[in-house]
């Protein structure tokens, strides 16, 4: 290798290639998709989010929240993802399309939240979602910076947060969400992936239809 | 101007490092500073592991952001920054001529050390890009690349300017680590933050860059020193050289083809996962050419020989650890757990960060032309980032198993996963006070030991 012209150029040939072969790889595979319109229901899934969700992804990349939780649900029979009730189905690209941001993630300290506005029975309300991030648990930090400890001018404001016990205000105070957490909460509560795209349906080989291929 | 090689005096030891020895101080000193302060946020980041209402308040340390801190900060600050000067300097040695273009180098850190800054300030206000390695804000990035290219230019003169022909293991990984870095940065800040790509493509183009920084760039910085300080302690030729270059040739070609080792089971093409398996089983080659090669590391002790032995041993180990949790049966259990934080630390600290501590001890006192100023801080430090560090590493394996098998058990819940993991995650945060205490050591045994070098030479130009 006392050649520096080629030595250089192996490197560069050899880094290209397995960026483009990975990257422009995936991205010819998937970067075409399309949400997929369903004629019986009249809609195009995944619906595009709404502006203060859209904005509340930020505020969710801001923060790192994905330093513990993730949002990609695995294949029912790849873990306990369907047995916990975090999706009956696998996340496919399809569902992140419309994201500026896509959050993954890569540790489970905490659940999954590709589908925490679909929880079955019913989703968290908003209300749980600000009293969690106003005041945290023991497992959960809590992000009192994104709310306004505030004296009540008049009326108290229709956004003030119903709080009981320690985290409770003093009187004549309020504590009211910022705009940060209000987007922030419409973005968990828009997180969901409930519909079934034709790829993310499992391929269940059964007899029969093997016979059919033949 | 860079003047050529021949017009030099002819280069006797001291010479040789004279004209180097202020931008690799400097340069030195910065990145041990910034391990101080990624060992304070790492500690910061593991008490918030157990106890999340640690430091809740505070905006700029909440858990996110601290954890993107910590590794931001390790990863750039400190194993970038030392181990480009260690890789300057190596190549300056192996070349045999004064090292040119150190005005450029020195330039290169300052700026590298003020984008660094920059960044982690970025970071605590909310600018961070949450891909893991590549938290640094946007605005951040193009500086980044030109400071690590204009550092790298005194490495490649002082390869090309080299009296012999003939090249060693160390310059190509040198030159390697040197050069695949700016395109690997500008590459991923180019597809990932100017013209994003379209959905979980982002996180295809991330693992790819999170690969890139391990395999091209981290990885090579510590073999080039690895490599030199074997040959130059074991005193004999390296054993089976002769598979150096194709261990070398298969680390740059397949190592970032394992980039899907972090997107299994999710929402990728199924092939990356697959393909991830493929490029790390081709990597044990190099791994195994690696303990042949360095087998003369492994009976070496001191504090240069012993930290050296236990990076190559760490570096082996991860190389297993890598392979065998690529496949799809084990990634069912250690993935999304702290298990594949702990992998990193074993290749972060106990690997890479090992064999830089070996390199420092070993130039220092060419640099400075004096020893390190206390042996006791030295042997100190040595054993207390080791155990840190082993330490660490075995208490977030613990976590990571016994958190994994919790999470593949529905009844599981998220309270009974806290109650199991917190024993681990105590150990993890004592063996993070180890390492922050033993790197203070280092820090004030470089400070003493460059502030009387300067001193002397003060005197020695005043006289």
């Amino acid at each position: 290798m006392k050649n520096g012209p080629i030595f250089l150029l192996g490197l560069f040939v050899s880094a290209v290639v397995a960026w483009s072969a990975m990257v422009l790889g995936a991205h010819a595979q998937l970067g075409g998709l399309t949400p997929w319109f369903d004629e019986a229901e009249g809609l195009s899934h995944p619906a595009r989010p709404t502006g203060l969700a859209a904005r509340g992804q930020l505020v969710y990349a801001d923060l790192g929240c994905a330093a513990c939780h993730t949002q990609q649900v695995r294949r029912p029979d790849f873990g306990s993802d369907k047995a916990r009730g975090w999706g009956d189905r696998q996340s496919v690209a399809r569902d992140y399309i419309f994201q500026e941001r896509p959050q993954l993630g890569a540790s489970r300290v905490g659940p999954d939240l590709a589908n925490l506005g679909a929880r079955k029975p019913q989703p968290p309300s908003s209300e749980t979602l600000m009293g969690l991030l106003y005041a945290g648990t023991e497992r959960h930090p809590a992000y009192p910076f994104l709310f306004e400890n505030r004296r009540i001018e008049g009326e108290p404001s229709l956004r003030a947060l119903k709080l009981s016990g320690v985290s409770a205000p003093p009187s004549g105070f309020e504590v009211v969400p910022s705009e940060r957490a209000q987007s922030l909460v419409a973005y968990l509560l828009n997180l969901s992936s409930e519909y079934d795209f034709p790829e993310a349906k499992p391929l269940v080989r059964t007899p029969a239809n093997q016979e059919a291929k033949k | 101007m860079i003047s050529s090689p021949t017009q030099l005096a002819s280069p006797s030891g001291d010479a040789t490092d004279r004209g180097a020895r202020g931008p690799l101080l400097v340069a030195i000193g910065c990145s041990i500073v910034w391990l101080v302060i990624s060992g304070v946020l790492s500690l910061v980041s593991a008490i918030q592991l157990h106890s999340p209402s640690f430091l809740a308040a505070c905006e700029w340390l909440t858990h996110g952001r601290t954890k993107a801190l910590a590794e931001t900060s390790f990863v750039y600050g400190w194993a970038g920054g030392a181990g480009i000067a260690a890789v300057v300097w190596i190549l300056g040695r192996l070349g045999g001529n004064p090292l040119r273009a150190m005005n450029w180098y020195g330039a290169g850190s300052i700026f590298w050390n003020l984008a660094i800054l920059a960044g982690l300030a970025g970071i605590a206000t909310g600018d961070m890009t949450s891909f893991s390695l590549l938290q640094l804000p946007r605005y951040v990035q193009p500086l980044m690349v030109f400071a690590s290219a204009s550092m790298g230019i005194a490495g490649l003169l002082a390869w090309s300017g080299r009296r012999r022909d003939g090249t060693f293991a160390a310059h190509w990984y040198g030159i390697a680590a040197l050069v695949l870095f700016p395109w690997a940065l500008t590459a991923a800040q180019i597809s990932l933050l100017w013209f994003p790509l379209r959905g979980v493509l982002q996180s295809v183009g991330a693992a790819w860059y999170f690969d890139a920084v391990v395999f091209l760039w981290i990885a090579p910085l510590a073999l080039a020193c690895a490599y030199y300080l074997t040959a130059k302690l074991g005193g004999r030729t390296l054993p089976s050289y002769e598979a150096a270059p194709l261990s070398f040739w298969i680390l740059i070609v397949t190592a970032t083809w394992s980039a899907g080792r972090h997107l299994i089971g999710g929402p990728v093409p199924a092939w990356l996962p697959t393909m991830a398996v493929v490029g790390l089983s081709m990597l044990l080659y190099h791994f195994t050419v690696i303990a042949l090669n360095l087998r003369p590391a492994l009976s070496l002790s001191g504090p240069v020989g012993g930290t050296l032995k236990f990076g190559v041993l760490a570096y082996l180990l991860y190389g297993v650890v890598a392979f065998v949790t690529s496949f799809r049966g084990v990634a069912l259990r250690t993935q999304f757990t702290h298990f594949s934080s702990a992998s990193d630390l074993l290749f972060l600290y106990c690997a890479a960060s090992m064999v830089l501590f070996a390199a420092l001890y070993f130039l220092v006192p060419q640099v400075t032309g004096r020893d390190w100023s206390s042996a006791g801080l030295t042997s100190a430090h040595v054993t207390g980032v080791r155990l840190g560090a082993a330490l660490a590493v075995v208490a977030l394996a613990w976590a990571g198993i016994s958190q994994g098998g919790m999470l593949l058990e529905p009844k599981a819940g998220f309270a009974d996963i806290a109650v199991g993991v917190r024993t681990p995650l105590l150990l993890n945060t004592a063996a993070q006070l180890i390492l922050l205490g033993s790197n203070l050591l280092l820090l004030v045994n470089f400070l003493r030991s460059s502030f009387t070098c300067c001193q002397a030479s003060a005197e020695g130009s005043a006289t």
